[in-house]
């Protein structure tokens, strides 16, 4: 068994218009580990999500991220668990690519040399620093959620999790994006994301886990969950269908 | 709407464009003023200087024109209301109205002085980036009490990021009334309520996801300064155009 | 306030700054002069954001004008602008907003207050800018008013009045 870096422990959240979002959830996520969070929309996965770096906080129950009580360590919580949101247009805070990176140090109060080096080193990494000077709205789909992820990766977390991270990408996109994000597990992130449509990341995953209306229905090994996605409104991967087994989107 | 840039920066390595930010509104701000009690020999001595730093920049004057034309057009009504109102030697009236020497003398000059200010802006905006001017705003506002200039810095980004998230959304709404025959709606509130009000609610539950975009990066007023990039002729630039303003007062 | 409430606010009035900069922009073709939208932004930003916020909205959108961002009407900027001609009525925005903001808030947010607030805070807007016209081009106020005010009362009567209902809309959106 691996070291574990979340641990919720039955949490209820009741939203102020009286809806349940979340009904008594209890999962332990491990270091490492890549985890598609399926359903279908309204299933509850973006509640889930934000509990996790404490946008959220349970009525009932409590979150450790490395063994810490989310609600009494917000920063550090959010530090660790970093997020890339749904619509990459509304997450852009600065101006440029590089302020756009550099946004979250400077809310941590990095120095400027330091922040320099650490902007320039993501965007390198990410295959974006020929984009440094370019004012965000003028990029693609793709690079723009790139560029989400940069914000996010410059603050240094151990688990990524992604909402809906391919939603609105063109193929080439598509690519750019399922390649990061197979690139940064390798390097050690723990990877969390939350989708209606499994197909092309599920040969990467290591787990699946399953909501429907705030509830975690199936947990468990992408191979042997696959077969249930249908009946909780989830589309099945064609070659499972077919009965190729689970094969890699990206080839 | 498509046509409009909210920006006009544009890219380049010349001598205004690497000049450091602060040093460059310094500049615009006493030049600006000696301008005021300045003659007509001397504002033309400057219109030909602003020519060669737009030629030295490698901006285009006749297109930058262009982009002023209204100011233009409203800058010409304001010579001719002076032509008009102006009392002294008539140079030639007929129905009771009569234009003289000193009016059309002191409209021109009136009008040739707001022209030549707005042109020093142009160069000023055409030369800066967006985000070193916002730089420039918070450096500028630290000294003055009771202004968060921190915050300030980061609203502007914001309000910057925001405009084209919404012209782009305003196309998209006003496309989609198209598509149903919005054009035959005849009443004024009615059109500007079905535009409106829309674009309002989505950019609004845009900016409820982008607060939660920030908090999730740790946003905070107290962040890291923002870096100026001194050229190294910021010495020269200003005593040149304290020269400038003493000759423009005194010629 | 507690700092997720404020950085909320923060963001709103960012978002009010940028609609009164595009504002300069949005044209409603109505008869033959085009409704633009700026003011009514203004006004809106008054009786969504309140005094204080509303207040910093229009400062910012004027700071980042003088300070050389192309936010002014046709695409302009800078000092010239804000002196120029029309500065009067940007520089009008200040008060009315302020004021707006003010009547509205003692009101009672209720729609007929909100009218009321938005009427006063228009004649604000004039009152800054036909004196400041007038001196500018030296007309004579019979002549500042004819081109600088009387052409756009019926817009302003019409973009009030949208700008009530657009406000009763959006409140219960944006839970303020
Ligand atoms: N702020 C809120 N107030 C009330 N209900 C909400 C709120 N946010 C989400 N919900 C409801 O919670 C349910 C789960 O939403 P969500 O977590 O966004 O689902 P998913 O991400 O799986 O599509 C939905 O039915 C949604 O309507
Ligand atoms: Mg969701």
């Amino acid at each position: 068994m691996q070291e574990s870096i979340i641990d919720i422990n039955a949490i209820c959240h009741t939203f102020s218009d009286g809806y349940i979002g979340i009904k008594n959830i209890s999962v332990s996520i491990s270091k490492g580990e890549f985890i598609i969070l399926a359903g279908k929309n309204g299933s509850g996965k973006t509640t889930l999500l934000r509990h996790l770096n404490g946008l959220l906080l349970p009525d009932s129950g409590i979150i450790f991220v490395n063994g810490q009580d989310v609600s009494k360590h917000l920063i550090q919580t959010r530090k660790t668990v970093g997020m890339v949101f749904q619509d990459a247009d509304t997450q852009i805070v600065g101006d440029t690519v590089f302020d756009e990176v550099a946004f979250g140090l400077e809310n941590l109060k990095v120095k400027r040399a330091k922040i320099n080096e650490k902007v320039t080193l993501i965007l390198e990494n990410l295959n974006l620093l020929h984009l440094k000077d370019r004012s965000p709205s003028t990029l693609s789909g793709g690079e723009k959620r790139k560029l989400a992820i940069a914000g996010i990766l410059v603050m240094d977390p151990e688990v990524i999790m992604f909402d809906e991270p391919f939603s609105n990408l063109d193929y080439p996109g598509t690519l750019q994006v399922l390649s990061t994000i197979i690139k940064l597990n390798r390097s050690g992130h723990t990877i969390i994301i939350a989708t209606h449509d499994v197909e092309t990341i599920i040969c990467e995953a290591t787990r699946i886990i399953i909501m429907e209306k705030g509830l975690i229905k199936e947990d468990g090994e992408p191979d042997r969950i696959v077969k249930y996605l249908e009946s909780y409104g989830v589309k099945e991967p064609c070659s499972s269908k077919f009965g190729l087994g689970l094969q890699p989107w990206l080839t | 709407m498509a046509h409009v840039t909210p920006f006009t920066y544009r890219q380049g390595q010349s001598l205004l464009h690497l000049l450091d930010v602060r040093c460059k509104f310094f500049i615009i701000c006493i030049v600006s003023m000696s301008l005021l009690s300045a003659h007509l020999p001397a504002c033309f001595f400057y219109f030909l200087m602003l020519l060669f730093f737009f030629k030295k920049s490698g901006l285009n004057i006749f297109a930058t024109l262009n982009s002023i034309k209204y100011f233009i057009l409203l800058l010409f009504f304001v010579f001719i209301a002076r032509a008009l109102t102006v009392k002294g030697d008539i140079i030639f009236s007929f129905y009771g109205i009569s234009i003289t020497g000193q009016g059309l003398n002191e409209g021109f000059l009136v009008a040739f002085k707001f022209f030549l200010v707005m042109l020093t802006g142009l160069l000023f905006s055409t030369t800066t980036q967006p985000s070193s001017v916002k730089s420039a705003v918070q450096w500028f506002l630290k000294p003055i009490p009771f202004v968060p200039e921190k915050r300030v810095a980061v609203m502007i980004s914001l309000s910057l990021s925001f405009m084209p998230v919404i012209l782009k959304q305003a196309k998209e709404i006003s496309d989609a009334q198209k598509a149903r025959c919005a054009d035959l709606q005849k009443n004024p509130v009615k059109k500007i309520i079905r535009l409106v009000l829309p674009l309002l609610k989505k950019t609004f539950l845009s900016a409820d996801s982008l607060v939660l975009a920030m908090e999730s990066r740790c946003y905070s007023d107290d962040r890291t300064d923002p870096e100026f990039l001194p050229s190294g002729k910021e010495i020269p630039f200003l005593i040149g155009s304290f020269i400038i303003s003493l000759s423009l007062v005194w010629l | 306030m507690n700092s997720s409430k404020q950085l909320r606010m923060t963001v709103y009035t960012s978002l009010f700054v940028a609609f009164i900069a595009i504002g300069a922009f949005i044209a409603i073709p109505v008869g033959p002069v085009p409704i633009v939208l700026q003011n009514m932004f203004v006004l809106l930003a008054a009786i969504i954001l309140g005094p204080v916020w509303g207040l910093s909205c229009v400062a910012i959108y004027l700071l980042i004008g003088l300070a050389g961002l192309p936010v002014f009407a046709g695409g302009t900027s800078g000092i010239g602008k804000l002196f120029g001609p029309t500065g009067g009525y940007l520089l009008g925005y200040l008060p009315a907003v302020f004021v707006t903001a003010g009547i509205s808030k003692g009101l009672g947010k209720k729609m007929s207050s909100d009218v009321i607030a938005m009427l006063i805070g228009s004649l604000i807007i004039y009152a800054a800018g036909v004196p400041w016209l007038k001196v500018v081009t030296s007309m004579t106020y019979e002549k500042a008013l004819a081109v600088g005010m009387y052409p756009f009362l019926i817009g302003d009567a019409l973009k009030i009045i949208a700008a009530a209902f657009i406000a009763k809309t959006l409140r219960p959106v944006i839970k303020l």
